[in-house]
């Protein structure tokens, strides 16, 4: 990374873009602690561990809003063009992206507090067997995203955004089993709408980390990629329309 | 992993080893008499070809080829040294006032090479007009400034018309409002940029074809800067502009292409937006985001 | 913040050393003003000299004399025609108006010496006026004509200095044929007799100090003599050959007429300083009053009379201005005119000292503005001379230089600096063109000498040659000056010019000399202002002439004002020590005009770029 953000005559614009990328990798990595702890807590059926999450998601909103700013002063000061503005803009979507996963972790602590706050009966235990495995999943790909961006892997990212097709594959999947346990039991439904949130959070989150997998894409080639399809993107790659830094 | 690959290395894609491209950057730093970029246009209105210039036998410009459009707006960036004002000078043979300066290839105006023997650098000066990085109107009116070189040229007829060629250049100049009322006074009593529009207005009057602007806000304060950098995307209607300029946000602000020199050569040229977000060379890329300069 | 021992120590150092600055500062200030002063005082003392010894040459004495425009002087032919007019004796009716004014004078000396108190010109004068209107012819009118320079020396007081003393007693005086006796109640007289017996001791003491002079001459000469006779005998002891003692024997014989001429000098003197002593020393007696000693006239009764002998009591006198009266004259109604010169020491004599003195006193004597020194041309009588003819040839040969130098000089200016490529040869001319500037100038001169006189066959002492002469000298200064104006025009301005499209010669004459002409005019004027006050080479080319005529033309002989100053510079007449310093003056003026011209224009014309 350092590659891409030093370099400058004026020391001072390298330190700048140093700390957005930083705040990046720093949101990231809490954006990872809150699913892991997420996770965590509904495994644990810890509703105490599911509130400390809700309570430190306000964390990540101070650090967006931070990031903002800093991202707004570069751009003031700096004038930053080619692949500066690249850095920067994709620093900013990243955030964005970041922050939402935050939110959905929140979701997912939400289900914990939903189950097992209350003196109410719990849910089977095979219902909550796919989120731990798409869970498990999207963690991975999220990670993968956040290294692809420090070490701007072009395959890595790549690779993250194949793997959202798998993970759609996944969540079509997770969906008909949850409803075949609603068809064995029909008092299940209240639950499986549960789950299916918890769900649809999970699979937003790697959504989010396919985005990021774009960015990066655009970071070092210069070309924007998020409507365009895995096929195409490397083809384009392949074809060497990319720029070199 | 690194960021930038070399030949042979692959990418894996489901499963599959995919060809990455080669390395373009490697290979551009290699060539460096290669200019990355188109330099050619349709219908130029100047084209450069194969540029060497020399001074006391030290090399300056290695072989640039080049094309002016019509009616657009070039602009010529690069380090101090780069060699961008030597170049622009070629362009209306400045440079022959400079003992022991000389010019190889061929530059034409409209087709006809004007460093043949048989081209008059007179009127190639009328042609082909220069602005001047620190205003330097003529110690003479305003009004005297303006039609000093219809005067010479005989562009003129009579008063009547040299009066309306003057009101017409300095209409064009953004000027005339400003000073109808007083022709009569010294061209250095105006401010620094009302100066530069003086020179600009003096340059149109003899009817380019061609403006040639060597930092021409560069002595200017930002407000002045403004109006002259309006004036310019007015003036594109009418004439074929050339600015070299060491302000890139200017570049960026003014120019339809830009040119980036470097060390005397030629080494990228294309559209202004493209130069400024995704440029194809290193170097360039370096120079406008300040990596060197 | 920590004070280290580093960073005291520097502080304490500067602050220690700071004194000593500021002393060396005041102490630089000094010399500085102290230069500045001594220049200023020289400056000064160059002034007041100039123009103490100057200034009185513009006023020239006039005498008003009445004149008969006697047909028989001035119409010989008795025709009245212009010819006989022209051939006229003007100088017999000065003289014949002289005569008649001072009808006392007799004597053909004192007639002679009359006459010579008029300048020659008034002959001219005379003629001049007939000339203009014959109607003169046989009238009689009034006439200011010049008086002679020592006329003129006495009235502004060069002659002598005078002392006049207001008679204290009453004095009676007796007429015997030539002589008068006055007699005075108080010690006018005896004062006198004091002062001349003041005067004598005086000199006595000078003579007695000669006669020890020569007595220790001869006190040498003896012990010369001696040593010689000693060493002729050690020569005759000692057998030494014939030719050495011969040569001694004739050195002997120089010493022995040497010793007997101081003998006798000594012997003069003495009895000489006996004299004087006698006289000094003795009070009372009577004193004759030679030329020697200061004359002292008595102005008395309307009349002028010239002490010849003087005593206690009374004095005894020549009458030089005829008595109205012989009337007892109260005291304060008489004066004792004491002319300090001796009448041996200067020119003009007592007898025109009188004449002078009753001219005066009836207003025929006055001092007028001196118009001639402007209108005429160089003459050898000093109340005639003028600078108009050396002014003119000046103006001439200026008029040569300028429009030869300018010219050339631009031209050369503009080559070298736009045209000419920069390579050895050019390095060279510039070379040599500053060191022509340093060039002493009286070269020129010879150079002019032998190319434009002897080759060229050029006529000597013309404007023409001294201008093309004066060229060469002001061309480098001038080309220099053009250089360094056409060098302080910013290139800003030509590419400004090119970059329109003009071509060389347009941006140099449109553009560049109209900015550099201050630089290169306030040049050519200083140059011009040089070659006026130059003197050297016009000497070597011959203008250095006696040229009483105004030159018409540049071919004209013609002198220049320089010269001129050094031709009047030469001269013996005190008239023309005065007017050598006028005639500077007006150099000086010109020059002063000049360079103010040029210090004028550059301060209009300067441009800040």
């Amino acid at each position: 990374m350092n590659d891409m953000i030093g370099g400058h005559i004026v020391h001072a614009f390298n330190n700048e873009l140093k700390q957005i990328n930083e705040l990046v990798l720093q949101l990231g990595e809490m954006g990872l602690d809150q699913l892991r702890r997420a996770v965590q807590s509904l495994e644990d059926e810890d509703p105490k561990a599911a509130s400390q999450i809700i309570e430190r998601d306000r964390a990540m909103n101070e650090l967006d809003i931070k990031a903002d700013e800093e991202i707004i002063r570069l751009i003031a000061k700096r004038q930053p063009v080619a692949k500066d503005l690249r850095d920067v803009l994709t620093v900013q979507k990243t955030v964005n992206d970041l922050e939402r996963v935050g939110d959905e972790a929140r979701k997912v602590a939400g289900l914990t507090l939903h189950f097992y706050d209350q003196d109410k009966h719990p849910p089977n235990g095979h219902m909550l067997h796919d989120i731990f495995r798409m869970a498990e999943f999207v963690e991975e790909m999220l990670h993968a995203s956040l290294t692809a961006f420090k070490e701007l892997d072009l395959p890595q990212a790549l690779e993250v955004i194949r793997q959202d097709t798998e993970l759609d594959e996944e969540y079509r999947a997770a969906l008909r089993r949850l409803s075949t346990y609603v068809m064995e039991d029909s008092r299940n439904v209240g639950y499986m709408v549960e789950v299916t949130l918890t769900l649809r959070a999970l699979e937003r989150i790697g959504g989010h980390a396919k985005n990021i997998g774009g960015y990066v894409i655009f970071l070092v080639t210069g070309r924007d990629v998020r409507h365009e399809s895995l096929a195409k993107i490397r083809t384009e790659i392949e074809a060497g329309n990319y720029l070199p830094g | 992993m690194s960021n930038s690959f070399s030949q042979g290395q692959a990418a894996v894609v489901e499963g599959v080893e995919v060809p990455v491209a080669v390395d373009k950057h490697a290979e551009i730093e290699r060539s460096q008499t290669e200019t990355v970029g188109e330099y050619r246009v349709a219908d130029p209105r100047m084209t450069c070809r194969d540029v060497d210039v020399f001074y006391s036998g030290s090399q300056a410009i290695y072989n640039v080829s080049l094309d002016i459009g019509k009616n657009e707006v070039i602009s010529m960036i690069g380090p101090s040294g780069c060699g961008k004002s030597t170049f622009l000078r070629c362009l209306n043979r400045m440079n022959d006032t400079i003992d022991g300066c000389k010019v190889a290839g061929s530059i034409q105006l409209d087709g006809r090479n004007i460093y043949d023997k048989s081209m008059d650098v007179v009127p190639l000066r009328a042609r082909v007009g220069m602005v001047f990085q620190k205003p330097n109107p003529f110690p003479k009116t305003l009004y005297e400034n303006v039609a000093y070189g219809p005067r010479i040229h005989g562009i003129a007829d009579n008063k009547a018309h040299l009066d309306h060629i003057v009101e017409t250049s300095m209409r064009k100049a953004g000027l005339w409002e400003e000073v109808k009322d007083r022709l009569d006074q010294p061209g250095t009593g105006l401010s620094g940029g009302q100066q530069q529009r003086l020179c600009i207005a003096r340059a149109i009057a003899v009817e380019p074809e061609v403006i040639l602007m060597d930092e021409p806000c560069s002595a200017l304060d930002p407000i002045a800067t403004a109006k002259i950098e309006e004036l310019i995307d007015e003036l594109r209607e009418n004439y074929t502009i050339a600015i070299v300029t060491h302000s890139m946000q200017q570049a960026a602000r003014v120019s339809q292409r830009t040119a980036y020199f470097h060390l005397g050569k030629l080494i990228e040229v294309g559209e202004t937006d493209q130069i400024f977000t995704q440029p194809r060379h290193k170097l360039t890329e370096d120079y406008i985001t300040g990596r060197f300069g | 913040m920590n004070n280290t021992p580093q960073t005291r120590s520097v502080k304490d150092r500067l602050e220690a050393g700071l004194a000593a600055r500021y002393r060396r500062e005041r102490r630089f200030r000094l010399y500085g003003m102290l230069a500045i002063g001594l220049g200023m005082l020289f400056l000064a003392l160059l002034f007041f000299s100039i123009l103490s010894n100057g200034l009185p040459a513009f006023q020239q004495t006039y005498m008003q004399l009445q004149v008969n425009f006697d047909p028989r002087y001035v119409d010989p032919r008795g025709n009245g025609s212009p010819e006989s007019l022209a051939a006229g004796d003007y100088g017999g009716l000065v003289k014949a108006a002289l005569r008649e004014r001072f009808p006392e004078v007799s004597g053909r000396r004192e007639k002679r010496e009359l006459y010579s108190i008029v300048s020659t010109g008034a002959a001219y004068q005379l003629r001049d006026m007939v000339k203009a209107d014959p109607g003169l012819v046989g009238s009689t009118t009034r006439v200011w004509v010049p008086a002679d320079d020592e006329l003129d020396m006495l009235l502004k007081g060069h002659t002598s200095d005078l002392i006049e003393h207001a008679g204290q007693g009453i004095v009676s005086l007796v007429e015997d044929g030539d002589e008068v006796r006055l007699l005075s109640t108080s010690n006018d007289f005896s004062n006198i007799l004091q002062a001349v017996k003041h005067d004598l001791s005086r000199e006595a003491d000078k003579v007695e100090r000669k006669r020890d002079q020569l007595q220790d001459n001869l006190q040498a000469a003896q012990q010369q003599l001696e040593r010689i006779e000693q060493a002729i005998q050690q020569a005759r002891d000692e057998r030494k050959d014939d030719a050495r003692i011969a040569r001694m024997e004739h050195q002997r014989e120089d010493e022995q007429f040497r010793l007997e001429d101081y003998r006798q000098k000594m012997a003069r003197a003495k009895s000489v300083l006996d004299d004087l002593r006698r006289r000094t020393e003795t009070p009372g007696g009577q004193e004759a009053l030679t030329k020697e000693l200061p004359s002292y006239l008595v102005a008395v009764d309307g009349g002028l009379v010239k002490l010849t002998a003087v005593s206690n009591t009374e004095a005894i006198g020549r009458v030089l201005m005829p008595l109205q009266s012989q009337q007892d004259a109260a005291a304060g109604s008489w004066q004792i005119l004491e002319y300090e010169t001796p009448e041996s020491s200067r020119r003009l004599k007592d007898n025109a000292l009188a004449w002078a003195w009753d001219l005066q006193r009836k207003g025929q004597l006055e001092k007028r503005f001196n118009t001639t020194f402007f209108t005429a041309g160089d003459s050898r009588e000093p109340e005639l001379a003028g600078i108009r003819g050396a002014v003119v040839g000046s103006f001439y040969t200026l008029v040569v230089t300028l429009l030869l130098s300018f010219p050339i000089g631009v031209s050369a200016a503009v080559y070298l600096e736009e045209y000419a490529p920069k390579n050895r040869w050019t390095d060279l001319i510039e070379v040599n063109i500053n060191n022509l500037a340093a060039v002493p100038s009286i070269v020129f001169g010879l150079l002019g000498l032998a190319v434009f006189i002897n080759f060229f066959g050029l006529p000597r002492s013309a404007p023409l040659v001294g201008g093309l002469v004066l060229t060469l000298m002001t061309l480098p200064t001038i080309i220099i000056a053009s250089r360094a104006a056409l060098k302080s025009v910013p290139p800003s301005i030509r590419e400004a010019a090119l970059g329109v499209g003009a071509s060389r010669i347009q941006m140099m004459t449109h553009h560049v000399l109209p900015l550099a002409m201050p630089g290169m005019l306030t040049g050519t004027i200083i140059g011009m202002a040089q070659a006026l006050g130059e003197t050297a080479p016009l000497l070597m080319i011959g203008m250095v002439a006696f040229i009483v005529d105004i030159p018409g033309g540049f071919t004209d002989p013609a002198t220049a004002l320089p010269v001129q100053i050094y031709l009047w510079a030469d001269s013996p007449e005190r008239a023309f020590v005065e007017r050598t310093s006028a005639a500077i003056i007006v150099l000086l003026g010109f020059l002063i005009i000049m360079n103010l011209l040029a210090v004028m224009l550059r301060k209009k014309f300067e441009r800040r770029w």
